[in-house]
């Protein structure tokens, strides 16, 4: 059973129209282990659009991640994947490898939806909010074939390409066989080419409750999420220059901004960051859509189809 | 002059073609030609089964297994077979009777069994079946048209360390595990004997592209040309290609003992363009015998699998003897694994040494 819920409009230019002409829905899982999902799909879609795959963090706010890129995403007829990894089958989904194994859930979902033909490319790009930049950059580091770009926002910590035990370095654990970090390491040429937007709130550097501390961590990555996504950008950098790459890297520093994801979009600029290219979109539609106020388009709870 | 029976559409209506003669337009089929003697690998035959033996089934060209009975109408491909666990036989037929060496529709004279086998099924050969003009009808006619090896596609090899050590269950697992990581895989069967179980194994997976040597015209690789055999995996890689394959899973049948095997592993061209070749192995003596006999023809072993595998204390001995991972077919399957294996071939990282030399534990290399 469709609800609509509410509809917008009001935009001026035809871009701004295009934006604001999108569905908000949400995707039950489908099974055992399966994931539900948020999707923001443009009245319009492109078929040879690249469907971008945002990922929230721990508070689970995939709706805030879907309905914040809908409107720049729908400009460019691309559809936004915003998967929900609940709390309680998903505790550890930063880690992408931990029981349950993240990372087969959104395979299986990307599948589910190629079928239903939501999207049609070869590659995702792949966005993440703190808990959510956890995962995509493992994820990535795991599967960079599939990716096309990775935009990380906030992540509390990260695994970097160096010789540390995994999950911190690419190294095996002791006493591990056929560990984890090997088997990232083992593509780390293909994600070192991969476009990479890393991102923090420039405010974001105090520790709190959810930031993974201690000696060792604190040694490798710094104390706060601002120093960590700093080394880390820098420590890509650096890999991909040692290995003969090209590197695609950058960091950004969302002013005003500290671990809030709606700041983050609303005042620092993110959604420009993970959906470039919408031009006037930005103030006649977004804005709206990230405050957590509304959002421009439709609203479908779905049940059944798709 | 060749004496040319005609045959009527409905008397091979009647007739169970085997999987082998699946390419074959069954409408070429006219005649009936009844000199066995010049039969070569490939021909079709029509045939009666005589009496049931070790094969009480045949393989069907539609890819389900048919119940044999004395009576039967049978078309089957004159072929050689090798097959260390079942039969050794050659293309030739005997009117009187030939020997039936394989389910998926090999006829031929059989020379050797093993132990546990019993007799053959015996099929009398009725006759070679021709085209209108009399040319008899060759599996090679209906091959796919040839091609040269595409530039570009990621190959892994699998070969073993001899029948039924694991190496259709890792080509399958491997297939898998990479299709669910996003890749439009090819699994591919380049040498061997006619039979559609390792075929229907590999469509199972949801690979991109399915195909065995029989596509290249061949009913069994053994004793063909080495030249035709290559250019048959040429052929299959290049359509694979044009199915949009990005990686391709090859399976080479038997052990690497195996004469066109071990033949094909030799060939600069076959070898250096696997990205990596995978070894399955029944137990860690196969697995070091294996890896020392792949390293004699210049070849690193990425990856220890097959039956070894599902022993922690047979795998640990197998990496001990060979420094080479040994890795289970579920985590072939796994698409992460799957990914990091490719992953370490194609950034050619995959430079492991033996932890062992292999005279230390007795084997020669």
């Amino acid at each position: 059973m469709l609800r609509n819920v509410s509809k917008g409009g009001g935009a001026q230019t035809e871009a701004a129209k295009r934006a604001a002409d999108f569905t908000l829905v949400k995707r039950p899982a489908k099974g055992r282990g399966a994931l539900a999902c948020w999707l923001a799909l443009p009245a319009e879609m492109d078929p040879k659009a690249t469907p971008l795959v945002a990922v929230h963090g721990i508070q689970r706010r995939a709706k805030d991640q879907a309905a914040s890129y809908a409107a720049r995403a729908a400009a460019l007829g691309r559809p936004v994947i915003a998967p929900i990894f609940d709390a309680r089958s998903w505790p550890r989904y930063q880690q992408v490898v931990r029981s349950g194994r993240a990372d087969h859930a959104l395979l299986a979902l990307m599948s589910d939806l190629r079928l239903t033909g939501i999207w049609n490319t070869r590659r995702f790009e792949l966005a993440g909010f703190s808990g959510g930049a956890q995962f995509a950059h493992r994820f990535a580091m795991l599967y960079p074939q599939l990716v096309a770009r990775l935009t990380l926002s906030s992540a509390g910590w990260y695994t970097f390409p160096d010789t540390a035990a995994f999950p911190y370095g690419l190294s095996a654990r002791a006493g591990r066989r056929n560990d984890w970090g090997p088997r990232l390491a083992a593509g780390l040429d293909q994600f070192l080419r991969l476009p990479i937007q890393v991102c923090v709130g420039a405010e974001d550097n105090l520790q709190d409750a959810n930031t993974r501390s201690g000696a060792e961590i604190d040694r490798q990555q710094g104390r706060d999420r601002l120093t960590r996504a700093q080394r880390w950008a820098e420590a890509i950098t650096a890999a991909a220059a040692a290995r003969g790459i090209a590197p695609q890297v950058t960091f950004k520093a969302l002013p005003g901004c500290g671990h809030d994801f709606r700041d983050c979009v609303e005042y620092g600029g993110l959604d420009g960051v993970v959906v470039p290219g919408t031009g006037p979109v930005d103030a006649a539609v977004v804005r709206g859509s990230a405050a957590g106020s509304g959002f421009s388009g439709r609203e479908v709870m779905l049940q059944a189809g798709l | 002059m060749t004496a040319l029976t005609p045959i009527t559409p409905e008397v091979l209506a009647r007739a169970k073609w085997a999987f082998s003669t699946r390419r074959v337009r069954r409408k070429d089929a006219v005649r009936l030609s009844e000199n066995l003697a010049e039969a070569t690998s490939g021909d079709l035959v029509l045939g009666r089964v005589e009496r049931i033996g070790s094969h009480k089934k045949i393989q069907l060209a539609e890819g389900r297994a048919s119940e044999l009975y004395v009576g039967d109408l049978v078309v089957l491909a004159c072929g050689d077979r090798y097959a260390p666990d079942q039969f050794e036989g050659l293309a030739e037929l005997d009117p009187e009777g030939a020997d039936m060496l394989a389910g998926g529709g090999v006829l031929g004279r059989m020379r050797h069994r093993h132990a546990r086998m019993s007799a053959p099924t015996r099929v009398v050969p009725l006759g070679l079946l021709t085209h209108g003009s009399g040319k008899v009808i060759n599996l090679a006619s209906y091959a796919l048209h040839e091609a040269e090896r595409p530039q570009g596609m990621t190959v892994i090899g699998v070969v073993g360390a001899s029948m039924n050590s694991g190496k259709t269950t890792a080509v399958a697992r491997l297939a898998h595990g990479l299709s669910r990581a996003g890749y439009e895989v090819a699994a591919i069967k380049a040498t061997g004997t006619g039979a559609f179980g390792d075929f229907n194994a590999f469509v199972d997976t949801g690979a991109a592209y399915v195909a065995d040597f029989t596509d290249a015209g061949m009913v069994s690789t053994y004793r063909q040309p080495l030249a035709r055999i290559e250019a048959g995996l040429d052929t299959l890689l290049a359509h694979a290609a044009r199915h949009g394959c990005e990686v391709a899973v090859v399976e080479l049948a038997d052990g690497v003992f195996q004469k066109e095997t071990a033949d094909l592993l030799k060939q600069p061209h076959v070898r250096d363009s696997f990205a990596g070749v995978v070894f399955a192995a029944p137990d860690a003596l196969a697995a070091a015998g294996g890896c020392a006999a792949l390293r004699g023809m210049g070849i690193e072993p990425a990856a220890v699998t097959g039956m070894v595998s599902c022993s922690p204390l047979g795998a640990a001995e197998a990496e001990t003897a060979t420094g080479v991972s040994v890795v289970t077919r579920d985590e072939l399957a796994d698409p992460a694994q799957a990914n990091a294996l490719l992953g370490r071939l194609v950034e050619g990282r995959d430079a492991t040494q033996p932890a062992v030399a292999i005279s230390e534990v007795g084997v020669a290399a």
